[in-house]
């Protein structure tokens, strides 16, 4: 029964974690290039998480086509807040990138929630079930790690086979010796802080599939400490790192949801999340470069 | 080729050049000396463009590159070897010199140009797929060199080669710049804590002391005054 359960939630886990990964993947691209925390991540996804209500309830289409305009707005909105913020801070102390992002988080809380209220929004893409015998699983949520996975392999090829690619990660590696091999650094800032927050917001859409109570502008929050997480377990600059890190985080919330759920009296998702933050901390003080070697 | 006046140029509000003023010839190898906290690398790092200039001019084969951004001057053919180095050390020995053909034009004539490193550095051909983090401190050093001969550059500035080698490898360092020079047709702006061997390859010189230029003249020169030497180099 309790391996039944197990291996249930190691799938459960695998395609909620292929989402997390992905999710990841647009903080640590941003810390890996510029060295800036983006700290209003969870905002960011939950533009994403708009654009797809609005995608398939205003406009009735199939919420994956809000992938590539997830992904458009999150570029301009990365691309707007980088120059009017970011370029200026880069050289600055740290506490100050910190705060332009997270007033920036709480700026497009408040804007969403003009023009959609701060209520719960739910809804419901059903597109069938798949049977696994130990669990079922929605299309949806398949889809979502589907689209998960085909995002980081594109990131993936598009970082090793494009001159773009290969200028971002010179810049990751050593942004002076980009500067003498004649990249143009500047350039690489806007485009990993476009490309960073249009990841995330485009992750934003695959997350709602794994939503059953609704979005609203404020649920952004727990999806910025979760990235914290993963990015760390990834390695923080690496955005393949992140990805399996999301793997792995989605391992284990899953299966310590399920058996945190076998003590009695107990309230498994909020000691899911003290767990969360004790991984974290452990793997801060024993292997701060992650623990999964990635490059 | 080069000529740069009345620069000056800083990090925040702390003066670090004082109205400098050099000139390098084509063809020829302009040493630069001075001790620790002179403003060498500064001045390098100003004419790169990687800081700012805050008055002054500086001409490249007389058109005034001053403002130019780092990337643009790098098209027009002057690279720099930074001091440390900066490899990618996560990346080959082979991406390391690709990332040097990063532009357009260097990476047109990218297979030449790697023909000309792997024959300058032999080692490299055989390290090449090895990670650059992995390499000893000479071999990191002839990646450095090779990165920056894959710019395609006119003009080579070289910070501090022979930084943290042992004397034999340092040695090789100042052949190779001779060869870069010779057998490559570079022009050289070197900047050096080891005075002897830097005077020894060098045509020209100029000693910087305290953001400013205090001396030049022919390395010979140089090294003949003794007033210049017991001042400046202690030696």
């Amino acid at each position: 029964m309790l391996l039944e359960q197990l291996s249930g939630n190691l799938i459960q886990g695998v395609v909620l974690g292929a989402v997390y990964g992905m999710a990841t993947m647009g903080l640590s691209l941003i810390f890996g290039v510029l060295k800036v925390v983006n700290v209003g991540h969870g905002a960011f996804v939950m533009v994403g998480a708009f654009v797809t209500l609005f995608f398939f309830s205003s406009l009735g289409l199939n919420p994956f086509i809000a992938i590539p305009a997830a992904f458009l707005v999150g570029i301009l909105l990365g691309l707007a807040f980088y120059y009017a913020a970011i370029k200026k801070l880069l050289n600055a102390p740290e506490l100050a990138t910190l705060l332009a992002t997270f007033s920036a988080g709480v700026l497009l809380e408040e804007t969403v929630k003009m023009i959609f209220g701060s209520e719960y929004r739910g809804f419901n893409w059903d597109v069938g079930k798949v049977d696994l015998i130990v669990t079922a699983l929605p299309m949806s949520k398949i889809f979502a790690a589907l689209g998960s996975v085909a995002i980081a392999l594109l990131l993936y090829v598009w970082f090793k086979r494009t001159r773009a690619g290969s200028a971002m990660r010179s810049v990751v590696e050593d942004s002076h010796g980009a500067r003498v091999c004649g990249v143009n650094v500047d350039g690489v800032y806007a485009m990993s802080f476009a490309l960073g927050i249009g990841l995330t917001v485009a992750s934003g859409v695959l997350l709602t599939m794994f939503i059953p109570v609704g979005i609203n502008p404020y649920m952004g929050g727990g999806y910025t400490l979760k990235a914290f997480v993963i990015a760390v377990l990834g390695g923080l600059s690496s955005p393949y790192g992140a990805f399996f890190g999301g793997l792995v985080f989605g391992l284990i919330e899953n299966t310590s949801y399920t058996l945190f759920a076998f003590i009695p009296g107990v309230e498994p998702f909020s000691l899911t999340r003290f767990l969360s933050f004790l991984i974290l901390l452990i793997i801060l003080l024993i292997r701060p470069t992650g623990i999964i070697k990635a490059k | 080729m080069l000529k740069v006046e009345n620069l000056e140029s800083g990090y925040g509000a702390m003066q670090v050049l004082w109205q400098t003023e050099l000139e390098v010839e084509k063809g020829t190898i302009t040493s630069l000396l001075g001790p620790n906290g002179a403003g060498k690398s500064t001045l390098l790092s100003t004419i790169l463009g990687s800081v700012r200039p805050w008055g002054g001019v500086i001409y490249y084969e007389n058109q005034d590159i001053t403002y130019m951004p780092s990337h643009k001057k790098v098209g027009l053919g002057i690279a720099l070897v930074p001091e440390g180095k900066h490899l990618f050390p996560n990346m080959t020995v082979y991406e390391n010199l690709m990332m040097g053909a990063y532009q357009k034009d260097a990476y047109a004539r990218s297979r030449e140009s790697l023909d000309t490193v792997y024959t300058l550095f032999p080692r490299l051909k055989e390290r090449s797929w090895q990670m650059a983090g992995l390499l000893s401190g000479g071999e990191q050093q002839m990646v450095t060199i090779g990165r920056a001969l894959m710019t395609m550059p006119q003009l080579m500035m070289l910070d501090e080669p022979s930084q943290g080698l042992a004397p034999k490898l340092a040695g090789e360092v100042f052949e190779t710049i001779e060869k870069l020079k010779y057998d490559i047709g570079l022009t050289i702006l070197l900047v050096e804590q080891n005075a002897d061997a830097s005077l020894g390859t060098a045509d020209y010189a100029y000693i910087m002391h305290e953001g400013k230029i205090k001396a030049s003249g022919t390395s010979e020169e140089i090294k003949n005054s003794k007033d210049i030497r017991e001042a400046f180099l202690g030696i």
